[in-house]
């Protein structure tokens, strides 16, 4: 993350619930920002491109992408990263789906696919498998034939419907 | 329940799920710095000068920095006779050999400064012409990649004779020229490493992503000119391999130097462009086949001539003629002919050098044969798959030794395919090919057999000559003081699940709770050598020195129980980690208080190494194992717009064995998304210049959610007569046969058109050209 | 690869915006969701002192129901639109453009505005707001100006923005009840750029026609307004459509394009 640049700002956002105030050139992204200077390291980079969401995260709520987001661009809000949905029920339950479904190999890509898995589960209760192909379509695995995945969400769209 | 075979949960799950793994990019260090490569923007180049603004200059390190200081080139020979050395400066010397090279480095607090810098660095090229095209390369009087060289041929292989006679009045005969794409591998984790100098071990630590630790320890010794004992390497969580992460890469050479150079710890992670661009190429062949069958299709020679395009340096350890020096060897599939004749040239050019992608070698011939047979099948009218059968090794010949020599140890091939056959249901896709779609769309079915061999043994790489030949697989197994176990092993667990399946093997054999077990690994500090994770290998070979160990401590156990239960030793059993002796029982935790912590109680006779042991282990066969499996697809080309789409894809596999069921299926349902990568999509195109046309994501497509279909698995379970459990080596297997399978599905979907792809990736452009063509010459 | 060393701002005026990006001579570029300009930031493919932020300005930030019209702001999010409301005709046409660009975690943050600006030949607005006959409010230090969004878009990746304007608003003719709308875009990948699109408007009611034909590697084509449909969609005027284009004699190009225009046709004719 670089600091020593004449354009560093003092950033401050809500991290995992918590007030954060830190020095941070523009140019840094907010996975770089969180992983270099927060220590929260779940949020990973596959590619800075765009295209692989393995540094997806909640910025209000909503899944975006960390690589393309500067940090001082999202000054004054609420960013939550994989390690701030511990407790987090719908999340919970994922995790849960996907060590029983075998929905992770290497565990690269697994932060980003459980945030956007989220967002799916809360935002498209009736979603078919098909649906939750396309709506997960912007993360990429390399190790799992994302076969596993699918029926993780799957499991948990079923059970939040049963109740 | 928890043992071998139990579809048990992972203990890795946790805390990769709550975002606390520790990959490489997570490991922070005081005072580290970060590393950014300056690379060739040009394929063939001597370099002339480097100009270096005075104030970054002491940031800036080229070959002038490194090479005074006694740092070696990158050096992997083969024994073959005839191999060309190629030396591989880890900074380009005073020449370029492929666009990516990298040149020279830079140091600063944070990764973007160092790129800042990297900017300022310009060199300045005397360009020469670029080798691009492989077979170009390999025709006389292509300009040298090495000068010393004669030409650009890293070797030559030979397997077989000529048998034109024998075949002279053979019905069929098959030519086809065949290509596949240069591919790059893109584990979602890149290559990244962080180096520094632990003072107080006096040794250089390096935190590295990669897949074998104890071999890349040892090219840096060589590199280095550093004893082993004073190098440490340690791959943490590793975010996949696929063979990127398995060799030396010169970046570990470079950090490893200039942290000892300078004095503090140093970090740098590949990022996406550059592993796109400058290195984790694979798979590029070229092939002219001619077949020869009978007028049921029953194959009676197979004469090739294969070029794999090797790229301009021969890597640490693999060598440059691995790839195509297999070809020769693995051709033959797992068919049984008569005759068999192959030529082999790995070819030296001005691209990044290749390195053994998962399914190295196999997953080209699969391609490459499969189409032959389905080729055959058409001459003969035929179902493709009933030529197949009338070809494969039938089980009354296991084991069989096949025309190059490969052991084939068990299992029923023919079986995979009737149930593949049988579960693809081919019958009503072929009653739908007639109906025709609704939406036009053209349907085919394909079928690819394949059998791969797994957890090579010490002769072949013998044979090879190359640095790295593995021998016994060790493994320590340590008993705690409270009844724990600890594993300790040289290979290295990115995301096959190793931390819980040796368990379950200790478990089978000892009975400790799967919770109370843990696998050290990939840390050459901690675990006994080993050439690491590769081959479809870990299971077979550690996981059997994991049972040898156990069993050994077992027997130290009983031992221990009888002198404590006052019972014979032939009377004392294990199971379920309880030590019995008629009516009486002592568990492993109090055994292993009494060696630990009350040695007064123990017997006289005690084995004095106690509740640890290092057992080395290798299968009865040095031939390895011989997995295989019948995939299946059924698609629907819109030859509108050439898209595919799979509606149907089905494995039917044996592994032998199966440790955990749950595993093993995410390995094959991985390896055929990446198979449908290399079927459809993936490619990695060069320029006239030798400039790489795909350095994003963008332009490098990964199949994605959408384009991998629900894959169903049919499971066949002979077990390997050489192994522990009858385990077989599969972490490769998925990806070999799906890119056979979906251009024969798309062929057998094209023919009522007459057309035919047999190049990889089947783009949309290449169904629509095939159709074109198909149009312009209508059939005979 | 991390992008240079940048200055930020986001200035909460259109006022103070335009000014920023007029002292700039070039070296300042807008910025909206990043989507399209954080890849080419990070890859070092662009190379700014100066990034103004334009989603703080209330210009840019709201959707307006007009009776002949629906305005969209230039920082309006593709996910926005997705997700507005389905009910009503022209709505429902944009939400469902926004619902096939990329992928959630981009369309949340990326911006209609950001994707025209941008002006990439595959972009699913470009073609779009085209063949729906959208006009789009630029803004500049010298003053304001209407410009269809068939023109506006001059090449691949060229637009005809001055330096110091921002697309402010995008202005979307209200389709009538019965109008019919055809889209086709022939990805290899789900979420990727076309290799092909076409999109085709039929509203009787207001007497508009139109098809375009996107991903040409330079602006979006419109075919001629008065031709019928059926003849549109023949292989031979669309290659005619390409002849000026780096796509002429493509054969591969000229056949998914002329197949994209059939089924966006289909699509609207159905
Ligand atoms: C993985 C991935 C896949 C994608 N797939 C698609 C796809 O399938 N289809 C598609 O259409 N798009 C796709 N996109 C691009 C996406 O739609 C972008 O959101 C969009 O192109 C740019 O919008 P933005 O707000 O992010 O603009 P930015 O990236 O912020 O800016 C883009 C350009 O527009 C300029 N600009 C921004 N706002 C204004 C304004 N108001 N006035 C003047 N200039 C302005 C900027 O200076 C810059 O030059 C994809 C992007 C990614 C990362
Ligand atoms: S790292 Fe952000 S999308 Fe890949
Ligand atoms: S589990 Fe390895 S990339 Fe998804």
């Amino acid at each position: 993350m670089s600091t020593a640049s004449p354009n560093a700002r003092l950033v401050s956002l809500t991290v995992n619930g918590r007030p954060v105030a830190r020095l941070a050139a523009p140019r840094t992204h907010l996975a770089d920002f969180l992983r270099e200077g927060e220590l929260l390291t779940g949020t990973h980079l596959g590619c800075e491109q765009g295209v692989c969401g393995a540094c997806t995260l909640l910025l209000d709520g909503e899944p975006v992408r960390g690589c393309l987001a500067y940090a001082v661009a999202c000054e004054g809000r609420a960013v939550t990263t994989i390690e701030g949905l511990d407790q987090d029920e719908t999340a919970a339950r994922l995790r849960e789906a996907f060590t029983a479904e075998h929905a992770l190999q290497c565990g690269f890509c697994t932060p980003g696919m459980l945030i956007s898995a989220r967002d799916v589960v809360e935002r498209l209760p009736d979603a078919d498998d098909a649906r939750v192909r396309v709506e997960m379509s912007g993360n990429l695995c390399r190790c799992t034939g994302y076969v596993g995945i699918v029926k993780a969400i799957r499991r948990v769209l079923d059970d939040r419907k049963a109740g | 329940m928890f043992g071998v075979g139990a579809r048990v949960r992972r203990k890795e799950d946790d805390r990769l799920l709550r975002g606390r793994g520790r990959f490489v990019a997570d490991i922070a260090l005081v005072g580290m710095r970060e590393l950014a490569f300056v690379r060739s923007p040009v394929a063939h180049a001597r370099i002339l000068s480097f100009d270096i603004p005075e104030q970054v200059r002491r940031q800036v390190f080229t070959w002038q920095d490194l090479e005074p200081a006694g740092v070696r080139p990158i050096r992997a020979a083969s024994g073959l006779p005839g191999f060309k050395v190629s030396e591989q400066p880890p900074l380009a010397a005073d020449k370029v050999r492929f666009a990516g090279e990298p040149i020279a480095v830079t140091v600063a607090a944070t990764r973007a400064e160092a790129e800042d810098i990297a900017s300022q660095v310009i060199a300045e090229f005397d360009e020469l012409p670029p080798n691009v095209d492989m077979l170009a390369a390999a025709a006389p009087g292509a300009p040298c990649v090495h000068e010393h060289w004669s030409d650009n041929i890293f070797l030559e292989t030979r397997v077989g004779q000529s048998f034109e006679k024998d075949v002279a009045a053979a019905p069929v005969r098959i030519s086809r020229s065949i290509r596949t794409q240069r591919q790059c591998i893109v584990p979602l984790e890149g290559k990244g490493l962080v180096a520094h100098w632990d003072r107080q071990a006096e040794q250089l630590v390096l935190y590295t992503a990669t897949q074998m630790p104890h071999i890349v320890r040892s090219g840096l010794s060589e590199c280095l000119g550093l004893p082993l004992e004073a190098i440490r390497v340690i791959a943490p969580d590793v975010g996949g391999g696929f063979g990127w992460k398995g060799l030396l890469q010169p970046e570990e050479v470079v950090a490893a130097w200039l942290c000892l150079h300078l004095g503090c710890p140093l970090r740098w992670m590949e990022d996406r462009r550059e592993h796109l661009v400058a290195a984790a190429n694979a798979r590029e062949h070229h092939y002219e086949i001619t077949a020869y069958a009978d007028a049921d299709g029953r194959l009676l020679g197979v004469d090739a001539d294969a070029w794999v395009d090797a790229g301009a340096y021969s890597i640490y350890p693999f060598s440059a003629c691995l790839e195509a020096a297999q070809v020769g060897s693995i051709l033959p599939g797992p068919y049984d002919f008569p005759h068999y004749r192959c030529r082999t040239f790995s070819v030296c050019t001005n691209k990044p050098p290749i390195v053994p992608f998962r399914g190295v070698a196999r997953a080209n011939v699969c391609f490459a044969m499969e189409q032959i047979i389905d080729a055959i099948a058409a001459a003969v009218g035929r179902e493709a798959w009933e030529v197949r059968l009338l070809n494969l090794v039938p089980p009354e010949k296991m084991p069989f030794d096949n025309i190059t020599g490969k052991h084939f140890d068990s299992g029923d091939y023919p079986e995979s395919l009737r149930r593949a056959v049988a579960g693809i249901d081919l019958a009503s896709v072929r009653r739908r090919q007639l109906q025709g779609e609704p939406d036009g769309r053209l349907v085919g079915v394909g079928f690819a057999t394949y059998c791969e061999q797994g957890a090579h043994g010490t002769a072949v790489y013998h044979g090879w000559g190359i640095p790295m030949v593995p021998g016994y697989e060790q493994v320590q197994a340590r008993i705690t003081a409270d009844g724990g176990l600890e594993l300790r092993a040289g290979i290295q667990s990115h995301g096959q699940g190793m931390e819980t399946s040796f368990a379950q093997v200790a478990h089978e054999v000892l009975g400790i709770p799967l919770e109370r077990i843990r696998l050290v690994h990939g840390d050459t500090g901690l675990t006994p050598y080993s050439t690491g994770t590769w081959g479809s290998r870990s299971m077979v070979m550690a996981g059997g020195a994991v049972a040898t160990a156990c069993r050994r401590l077992a027997d130290r156990l009983r031992r221990i129980a009888a002198h404590l239960l006052q019972a014979r030793l032939e009377d004392v059993t294990l199971s379920g980690g309880m030590l019995q002796s008629g009516q009486a029982d002592i568990t492993i935790a109090e055994i292993a208080r009494t060696w630990y912590l009350a040695p007064q109680l123990l017997p006289a006779d005690v084995d004095p190494g106690g509740l640890e042991i290092t057992a080395g282990y290798k299968p009865k066969s040095d031939h390895g194992t011989f997995s295989y499996a019948t995939h299946a697809a059924v698609v629907a080309v819109d030859a509108e717009v050439g898209l595919v789409e799979i509606l149907d894809y089905l494995v039917v596999e044996d592994a032998g064995t199966m440790v955990n069921p749950a595993i093993v299926e995410g390995q094959i349902f991985g390896g055929v998304a990446q198979g449908i990568g290399t079927a459809l999509y993936e490619c990695s195109p060069y320029d006239d210049a030798g400039q790489p046309m795909a350095s994003t994501l963008m332009d490098y497509l990964l199949p994605g959610f959408t384009e991998v279909p629900a894959i169903r698995i049919e499971h066949m379970e002979t077990p390997s007569p050489y192994t522990e459990f009858g385990v077989k080596g599969l972490g490769e297997g998925g990806v070999i046969a799906p890119s056979a399978v979906l251009c024969n599905a798309i062929n057998d979907a094209l023919k009522a058109r007459g057309a035919v792809v047999t190049d990889q990736p089947v783009t949309p452009a290449r169904i629509l050209a095939a159709l074109r063509n198909a149009r312009a010459e209508p059939p005979p | 690869m991390k992008p240079v060393d940048f200055d930020y701002v986001k200035p909460t005026t259109l006022a103070a915006a335009v000014d920023l990006l007029a002292q700039g001579n070039g070296s300042v570029k807008a910025v909206a969701g990043a989507q399209s300009l954080g890849p080419m930031l990070n890859l070092r493919l662009v190379q700014p002192e100066l990034l103004v932020d334009v989603t703080a300005i209330p210009e840019l930030l709201g959707t307006r129901e007009e009776a002949e019209r629906i305005v969209i702001g230039a920082g309006v999010t593709h996910a926005r639109l997705e997700d507005g409301d389905t009910s009503e005709r022209t709505q429902a046409v944009l939400a469902q453009i926004a619902s096939g660009i990329a992928y959630r975690a981009v369309r949340n943050r990326g911006t209609i505005g950001g994707s025209l600006a941008h002006a990439d030949p595959a972009a699913d607005w470009l073609v779009c707001t085209t063949a729906l006959g959208a006009e789009l409010l630029l803004v500049g230090t010298a003053g304001q100006r209407t410009v269809s969004a068939a023109e506006f878009v001059v090449g691949g990746f060229e637009t005809m923005l001055a330096p110091d304007e921002l697309i402010v608003e995008v202005r979307v003719p209200r389709l009538s009840a019965g109008s019919r709308w055809g889209y086709y875009k022939l990805c290899r990948k789900r979420g990727e750029f076309a290799d092909a699109s076409a999109a085709v408007l039929v509203d009787d009611a207001r007497g508009f026609y139109r098809c375009v034909i996107g991903a040409t590697s330079g602006r979006p084509i419109v075919l001629d307004d008065s031709r019928p449909l059926s003849e549109l969609a023949g292989a031979a005027a669309v290659a005619e459509a390409l002849s000026p284009t780096a796509l002429a004699g493509d054969a591969f190009a000229i056949q998914v394009h002329a197949a994209a225009v059939r089924r966006a046709v289909r699509a609207a004719t159905a």
